[in-house]
């Protein structure tokens, strides 16, 4: 075990208020058109904050139908359809024993689990009591359901379980699949996440806490390191992503998409809500460690950028800190303007963001940036998409508790 | 209101199109067809149970179901409670 591997992306699946298809969503991030509106599934006069990044009213049920599945949690039933589409872009569907997929590990990050089964949950024992909950309360509400429901679908049997670190999760998750198949304890990993807190617990919840955009106009609410940010905009959704080693990929042919070249983590050990420059920095110094890699050999940064004052500005200064004045960093964008802000989802989708745009040789822009806010001493790109060349770029996430997870993503190259 | 036998079985294709763990053509299933062989698992009966329980207004415990085999069975076990 003492070995290390070079691990790939060859799977990709996602499903977003963009939709579920990776080069439509290439497509609008080069565009610069965001899937953000005002909140659809809930009563939005009830809230301050009213933008919404939801899936299309019908997404998520066309796409249950089409893997014969009936509807089970959202957050649950959104892993197990970008979960097949992870495994279908990978050429690994049907599994079954004896298949290549047989022995694929899961590993998926949520922030909240299935909170739609959790909100029927609270709502029957308010209405009926205890007595008639469902029976199946327990297995509908699990965290781990998320994880468990894709390998028994699938038949995956390697292991399965899933990571919360709030808004770092599936960064996470990528990180120990990663890890796993670098160090050959796993030749396949089935990495994702997913989360959709549109209930009407968690959505005050978030509301209350003030960190969500009170814009009124929906496209411009979610602007990351803007002067005029105020706070980010919440979307649903799910993606995963099929890490390989590049020997198990090339000995059945698949198609490489991108190659995962190094992971860092760290925890702020400060406060549960409140982000630590040092805590983000260390991540980030962590990731280039692992990867091998100078600050220099990274072209582009996806943010975690959440939108919020505080998120931007620390993770602005742990960018100058880790990589120099702006005049030495690579670019910095933030994908959150074009899905909202997935939460445990974040990082996957993102992640595939980064894919995308390596695979194209094109950065998204900022497409909200009108007034680059100047305490955030960082490159950022512009409004407008770019072509550039690009080798390699690094994906952060960082959550509540103090969790950060940065990874280094690498076009893929003998 | 009673429920007349044909509205209590398509009401139950609609429940069994919910809980059971494998997909049928729910509009073709009928008075003779075994709720064993409709994917309705150990644990999907538990919800199955409960969401008659929810139709219909009725309570009854998982194991009065065990000589009941069939949708028309089911379907005459149900209307007797609901009549009564």
């Amino acid at each position: 075990m003492g070995e290390r591997r070079r691990v790939v992306v060859t799977g990709i699946g996602l499903l977003t208020a963009l939709g579920g298809d990776g080069e439509r969503l290439a497509g609008r991030l080069f565009d610069g058109a965001g899937g953000i509106g005002r909140l659809r599934s809930l009563d939005a006069a009830k809230f301050k904050s009213q933008n919404a990044a939801e899936l299309e009213p019908d997404a998520l049920s066309m796409s249950l139908t089409a893997l014969g599945l009936r509807a089970s949690d959202r957050t649950t039933d959104m892993s197990l359809v970008v979960a097949g589409q992870a495994l279908a872009t990978a050429g690994l569907l049907p599994g079954g024993h004896g298949s290549p997929a047989e022995e694929t590990a899961v590993v998926f990050g949520t922030g909240n689990g299935p909170s739609h089964a959790l909100q029927e949950a609270w709502d029957t024992y308010a209405q009926k009591g205890g007595r008639l909950m469902r029976p199946t309360t327990v297995p509908r509400c699990m965290a781990n359901a998320l994880s468990s429901m894709v390998s028994i679908h699938f038949g995956l049997r390697g292991g399965n379980y899933v990571v919360m670190s709030s808004c770092s999760s599936s960064t996470t998750a990528i990180g120990i699949g990663y890890r796993s198949v670098l160090h050959g304890y796993a030749d396949r990993v089935l990495c994702g996440g997913s989360e959709s807190m549109f209930t009407e617990t968690l959505y005050a919840s978030w509301d209350n806490l003030g960190v969500m955009s009170r814009h009124a106009e929906p496209t411009r609410a979610s602007r990351p390191f803007d002067q005029d940010r105020d706070g980010f905009v919440l979307g649903e959704g799910a993606g995963a992503i099929l890490l390989e080693s590049l020997d198990a990929a090339k000995a059945r042919g698949a198609k490489i998409r991108a190659e995962v070249l190094g992971f860092g983590e760290s925890s702020d050990g400060t406060h549960i809500t409140r982000p630590s420059v040092e805590g983000q920095a260390k991540a980030m110094a962590q990731a280039l460690r692992s990867a091998g890699l100078p600050p220099g050999a990274i072209d582009f940064v996806n943010a975690h950028g959440t939108g919020t004052k505080a998120n931007d500005a620390t993770e602005a200064e742990a960018i100058a800190a880790v990589f120099g004045a702006a005049g030495a960093q690579p670019w910095v964008a933030s994908s959150k303007p074009f899905f909202g802000h997935l939460l445990g989802a974040a990082g996957v989708v993102e992640t595939i963001a980064c894919v995308l745009q390596l695979e194209h040789g094109r950065l998204h822009g900022n497409p909200n940036l009108e007034r680059p806010d100047p305490a955030c001493t960082v490159r950022l790109v512009g409004r407008e998409a770019s072509s550039q060349a690009l080798r390699v770029g690094m994906k952060n996430s960082f959550g509540f508790g103090g969790g950060n997870a940065t990874l280094i993503l690498g076009r893929f190259e003998e | 209101m009673t429920v007349t036998r044909s509205q209590i079985i398509h009401r139950l294709r609609g429940i069994m199109a919910r809980t059971a763990t494998t997909q049928h053509d729910w509009d073709r299933v009928g008075e003779e067809d075994a709720i064993a062989a409709l994917g309705i698992d150990s644990l999907a009966m538990l919800d199955f149970v409960y969401d008659i329980q929810q139709e219909f207004g009725i309570q009854f415990e998982a194991h009065e179901l065990v000589e009941v085999t069939t949708v028309g069975k089911l379907a005459t076990f149900i209307g007797e409670r609901t009549t009564a």
